[in-house]
């Protein structure tokens, strides 16, 4: 796994073009600050604030950490890869989560940005509970990443999926809005997305009232991660079992 | 060959490499869901505010900035063929490298067209977003006008950072991010302070879009001003485009000019169309 993460970081030292979500998280948070304020007299500043965060770290995870497997294939590295004696999905994970780490970055410009050249009146008042928040959704989204890694190794043009799933989660995340604003039908469908989960304890940490049940919400943002973990574990598991019977590695 | 003619192939080959991509199986399952999703997402700020008239202000402008995102995509068109190694060959060929940048990745206003309208006709009734018939249809026209605009922008962009390969995809996602905090998507211009109001006459989307928010209000009197303001944004960079490519023909630069440093297959990265949303 440490292996995995030393090759990421040089990776990100040759492109840096991959800090991208660095660039385009203030320019959200300034949309959605402009939004919010331009709507009214209800101060939803922290709403505006905490979105771009998730919006960033999706695209770490999932673009750069699902892209793993597809560089490797690009890079002709993949057969090697699978070839070698260490396990796979360790590397590929120490790499993911390098990705997701790196990302956690951008909550802290956000913050600056949002904080101090906005002006926008957000502050913590829980930290514990916003460290543990983003910890545990960092684990959630380097799992997330990990299952698209899997697909990534079955099909060639799953790249094209992972730029279809961000914003039908970002909405059944509520990321922006609160679930609660959703259809109805839709909000049960909410609490398996661990976003919903990560969001609403994000915005709690910034208000002033209290959070009741952190724990059981933490829990299940750690446990929805760990589902996934196993699913991306057991599927990576299958699907190079199946490929390398098969033969078809390198043509897929 | 005649200019059409190399058109019509360009077309064609660009649209067969999309549909390598997308089955209209998986278009609608995957690239529509998301971009009906994104102009959800940004309607239910709307409704996070309670505020109607912002819900469907940001429906519209969230709809109609589809057309431009994809049409933006184009800036990666040099680099798609950079990868796929047909670059050099392109640049050899005899005909202007204008005519066919232009049309083989014109499928991209296609696609824009079909998703904005298709996020337009199914978000707007979800949100009770009044579509009064027959003027609506002018928003077809409108949109296109929209998705041609931002993909001449495009291909201009594409032809500025040819040799300029590892930041093709930077400018594609910022760009785009630009375009919806600048042209008037989120927020009425007259909220802009006054200096950036006036940058953003010179974006594409911006007119256009003013353009198709009248059709809907019923103020008819400024479609037309407004169309032809945002067809000319969008003919600047093509004449641009054109007379650059004039002094300097791809043909005539050396080839590895033309590739760039760092060849796929040495240096295992590839630019890749993602958008950071």
């Amino acid at each position: 796994m440490w292996a995995g993460v030393r090759l990421q970081l040089v990776f990100y030292r040759q492109y840096p073009d991959s800090f991208l979500p660095l660039l385009t998280a203030p320019l959200y948070t300034v949309i959605f600050l402009m939004i919010v304020r331009h709507g009214g007299p209800a101060d939803l500043s922290s709403y505006a604030v905490i979105a771009p965060v998730f919006i960033a770290l999706w695209w770490f995870a999932l673009f750069h950490g699902g892209l793993v497997v597809q560089t490797d294939r690009w890079s002709q590295t993949l057969e090697l890869h699978v070839a070698a004696p260490t396990s796979f999905a360790a590397v590929v994970f120490g790499r993911i989560l390098t990705v997701t780490l790196v990302g956690l970055v951008s909550f802290v410009e956000i913050w600056l940005v949002g904080r101090y050249l906005l002006d926008a009146p957000v502050k913590v008042r829980h930290p514990w509970l916003l460290t543990a928040t983003l910890v545990a959704t960092a684990f959630a989204m380097a799992a997330t990443a990990l299952l698209m890694s899997g697909l990534f190794v079955l099909a060639r043009n799953a790249f094209a999926w992972t730029n279809s799933i961000s914003f039908p989660c970002y909405v059944l995340g509520g990321i922006l809005v609160p679930v609660a604003l959703l259809p109805g039908w839709l909000q049960p469908v909410s609490k398996v997305v661990f976003l919903s989960w990560s969001a609403d304890l994000l915005r709690a940490s910034l208000a002033v009232e209290s959070v009741p049940d952190a724990a059981f919400r933490i829990g299940m943002i750690l446990l929805l991660a760990a589902a996934s973990f196993a699913v991306a574990a057991g599927l990576l598991r299958r699907v190079l079992w199946r490929v390398r019977h098969s033969g078809e590695l390198g043509l897929r | 060959m005649s200019a059409l003619r190399i058109m019509r192939y360009s077309f064609l080959s660009g649209a067969t490499d999309y549909l390598a991509i997308y089955t209209w199986r998986s278009w609608l399952g995957g690239w529509y869901l998301r971009v009906l999703s994104q102009v959800i997402f940004f309607a239910l700020i709307g409704k996070l505010l309670r505020a109607e008239e912002q819900t469907w202000f940001l429906l519209v402008g969230n709809a109609v900035m589809l057309a431009a995102m994809e049409s933006i995509f184009a800036l990666n068109l040099v680099s798609w063929e950079r990868d796929s190694g047909t670059l050099q060959l392109l640049a050899a060929s005899p005909s202007s490298p204008v005519v066919v940048f232009a049309s083989r990745g014109s499928y991209l206003i296609v696609d824009g067209l079909v998703s904005s309208l298709g996020a337009l006709f199914v978000a707007g009734p979800l949100f009770h977003l009044p579509l009064p018939w027959p003027r609506i249809l002018l928003v077809v026209p409108l949109t296109l006008l929209v998705g041609a605009s931002a993909y001449c922008f495009g291909t201009f962009l594409a032809g500025l950072l040819i040799r300029s390969r590892g930041l093709n995809n930077l400018v594609v996602n910022v760009g785009i991010v630009v375009f919806m905090t600048l042209c008037g998507v989120n927020l009425p211009l007259a909220a802009y302070p006054r200096p950036v109001a006036f940058v953003t006459q010179f974006l594409p989307l911006t007119h256009g879009l003013v353009a198709i928010r009248s059709v809907l209000a019923g103020d008819l009197g400024a479609v037309l001003p407004q169309a032809g303001l945002e067809a000319t944004v969008g003919l600047g960079p093509t004449v641009c485009s054109t007379r650059r490519c004039a002094r300097a023909p791809l043909p005539g630069r050396p080839p590895s000019d033309v590739d760039g440093p760092g060849q796929i297959g040495a240096d295992g990265y590839r630019s890749v169309t993602a958008v950071t949303a």
